[in-house]
């Protein structure tokens, strides 16, 4: 059962929900000195502790896409759909509010291979993606996302238990790799168990709601989701990621993703926190406040001015101005 | 007033009710704990496969102990068995007790929670967790301190003041007056950043941080929700996470490397933790905190010493210490016990879901929002002179507490 504000429209948003995802860190080949005391093994097996961090596009969209010019787009001079330009949302962000282009990490054909139904409700997801994706809102990204969400996570690997601390939400998930029960109900992040198929570790995850997404695109599954995770050392600092997707509600077969994730190799690094929740309330919440501190909310739809001003100062602009 | 951990543990309630999973954990040990729990037994040292100690599992605190020691138990450190039967005997009949007040009124609705959301334990060895100072409890406030505590408890109580609650002489009004004109104050912020539930509700800044899921984390001493960590080591690593506030829950990752704390302008609202061994102790100094975090007064200034020791394979040993020389005229230290839980019933809520079904923080807006509407057309009375703050009746009060 979804909640009041889950279900208003928000017409457009401000533009900080939207951004955020197009930084990634630079991974460089240097091995930090933590690293270096960080043994390779674990009661035998690959040792994978540590913090880590996809570098991609896969959290803009899965499949393989053209760069485009922003998140939210509106029909622009042309009535082309390949002539569209930046929504008010992110208009203000310029360049950085664009999105980045993809060969996609869906294996194979590159196709999702969605039920008839299931991907009209893809596309119009897709279309209402400020309304509707859960990460806007702070919420817990689910697995495969928060793999690939654009943020580190930190592996603690013990011989019984892999704990995963995701710096978004204070996300985490435990894997266990000895007996343990399943959970009394579904859940965001789902119920992962382990087992090491040589030096593999291979995780099933099950116990999913169907709450969370792929990415940004709109690709969603159902709480009949069924994930194998498959996680390979390539070299000390890149682990290579596979994920078996199967949820016979929503799609034909099971298909599969594959990416590399890099170790976070600066000898200073940390988990930050990235608490979220707090920065989402005037997105969230700021209908309901008593002085409105965006000024167009009509009932439950924000509305955004885009106001640009060239701030003085701006001197490479005063002198492309002359 | 209470004390901030039992407000806290109510307010939670209230932001995450709607997160649904209210997990009740049974304690899997029966209680009866050693008295002598004082008395440290020579430890079989417990080490992970790569030879650091092992401190792994799922732990909480078994039984109830005050966090201040009541003045009636005065110097005495330890309850009596006599003492214990007699409070568990008397706590026991409070166990899913509705408690109402007079029905019909604003109070008697407010209490969201009553005993059976409550987790009641046996009560504990010892009449006060804190260990020092001697007295069992919290060391005076600085003079600035009680300054700024006094100015905010003044704020609280004038949005309370043209309310039923101030009318009816209720517990959360005590220090206050009643005064059917609602005060002028309403308009101002707080006299600093706000991090409790108060009377008003403008905006989310005015909801505490238990109602906008964001609880502040340490020091953490438990609640009537539960309160669990699970610890997992890898060498050179500790993460813990903890379990609280249903479905507030969060994480730390210990540094081991020894390098120095975080920059002081990066702030966190669980701190910045460095952890070394000594011995069979893991110790944990944590600063950095946000200014927006408060425990008992104290906020980015609080700096904590954390010991970690496995006295035996079923039970380990936390004690903190606790040094904000801005609130407090002297350092004070914690002493907890925790017991291990089962690994493969898995007991523990470890998704911190809580945004995600938070009912209560825009309807406690969209009801002010409402209220004031109502009032402009003449259809309602003034929104000041309603209590939507106040929400602890339907607990029973402990005995213990």
């Amino acid at each position: 059962m979804r909640g009041r504000y889950l279900g208003s429209t928000i017409t457009v948003a401000i533009a900080a929900a939207a951004v955020g995802a197009v930084i990634s860190a630079s991974i460089t080949q240097t091995s930090g000195q933590a690293q270096s005391a960080r043994p390779a093994a674990v009661g035998g097996k690959p040792n994978f502790s540590g913090i880590w961090q996809a570098n991609n596009e896969a959290n803009w969209d899965l499949q393989a896409h053209a760069a485009r010019p922003a998140a939210v787009t509106q029909q622009g001079v042309y009535p082309y759909d390949f002539a569209r330009v930046p929504a008010a949302p992110v208009l203000a962000l310029g360049a950085a509010g664009a999105v980045p282009g993809s060969l996609g990490v869906v294996q194979g054909d590159g196709e999702i291979p969605y039920k008839p139904e299931a991907l009209a409700m893809r596309k119009e997801n897709a279309e209402h993606w400020i309304d509707r994706d859960p990460e806007l809102k702070c919420y817990l990204p689910g697995i495969p996302r928060a793999m690939y969400l654009p943020h580190p996570f930190q592996i603690t690997q013990s011989t019984n238990k892999i704990h995963i601390a995701y710096a978004f939400s204070n996300t985490a998930r435990t894997i266990h790799l000895d007996k343990v029960d399943g959970p009394p109900d579904d859940t965001w992040m789902g119920h992962s168990v382990g087992r090491w198929d040589g030096d593999t570790l291979v995780v099933d995850v099950t116990n999913f709601n169907d709450r969370t997404w792929f990415d940004r695109a709109g690709n969603y599954h159902s709480d009949a989701l069924h994930l194998v995770e498959r996680f390979t050392f390539r070299s000390p600092d890149v682990i290579w990621y596979e994920v078996t997707i199967e949820d016979p509600k929503v799609f034909t077969r099971p298909w599969r993703i594959a990416m590399p994730i890099y170790r976070r190799a600066e000898p200073n690094m940390q988990l930050l926190e990235f608490r979220c929740n707090e920065f989402v309330e005037e997105f969230m919440y700021g209908n309901l406040r008593k002085q409105p501190l965006v000024r167009h909310w009509e009932g439950d739809t924000m509305t955004v001015d885009i106001t640009r001003k060239v701030p003085p100062g701006d001197l490479f602009y005063q002198w492309y101005g002359r | 007033m209470r004390d901030r951990l039992s407000s806290s543990m109510l307010t939670v309630a209230i932001a995450a009710a709607a997160a649904g999973a209210l997990v009740s954990v049974p304690v899997t040990r029966a209680s009866a704990q050693a008295p002598a729990a004082s008395v440290t037994p020579p430890a079989p040292a417990l080490t992970t496969p790569w030879g650091e100690p092992d401190l792994q599992g799922i732990w909480t605190d078994e039984t109830d102990t005050p966090l201040q020691r009541s003045p009636r138990y005065a110097t005495q450190e330890f309850f009596t068995e006599v003492q214990r039967a007699e409070l568990d005997n008397e706590r026991s009949a409070l166990l899913r007790r509705d408690r109402r007040v007079e029905r019909g009124t604003e109070l008697d609705v407010a209490g969201a929670y009553n005993a059976l959301f409550m987790t009641q334990k046996r009560t504990g060895a010892r009449t006060s967790m804190i260990v020092d100072p001697a007295n069992g409890r919290i060391p005076p406030l600085t003079p600035e301190a009680q300054k700024m505590a006094g100015a905010d408890r003044e704020f609280r109580l004038a949005l309370l003041q043209a309310t039923e609650t101030c009318r009816s002489k209720s517990v959360a009004c005590s220090g206050g007056k009643y005064d059917p004109t609602p005060s002028p104050r309403i308009a101002e912020l707080p006299p600093r950043y706000n991090t409790a539930r108060m009377n008003r509700h403008d905006g989310p800044e005015d909801g505490s941080l238990p109602d906008r899921c964001l609880t502040g984390g340490l020091p953490e001493f438990g609640a009537a929700t539960g309160s669990f960590r699970r610890i997992v080591q890898t060498p050179g690593g500790i993460s813990i996470f903890y379990d609280v506030g249903q479905g507030q829950g969060w994480q730390r990752n210990i540094v081991m490397d020894g390098r120095p704390h975080l920059p002081a302008n990066v702030r966190q609202w669980y701190g910045d933790s460095r952890g070394h061994w000594e011995g069979n102790t893991l110790v944990i100094d944590v600063t950095n905190f946000s200014s927006k975090t408060d425990f008992q007064g104290s906020r980015d200034n609080l700096h904590l010493v954390e010991r970690w020791t496995r006295t035996r394979p079923t039970s380990l040993e936390y004690v903190v210490t606790i040094e904000d020389p801005a609130v407090w005229t002297k350092a004070w230290t914690v002493r907890q016990e925790f017991g291990k839980q089962s690994d493969q019933e898995n007991r523990l809520y470890y998704e911190p879901r809580c945004i995600e079904g938070n009912y209560g923080l825009p309807g406690l807006m969209r009801g002010a929002r409402t209220e004031e509407l109502a009032f402009a057309e003449g259809r309602g009375p003034h929104p000041a002179t309603k209590d939507n703050a106040t929400d602890f009746v339907g607990v029973e009060d402990d005995p213990l507490q």
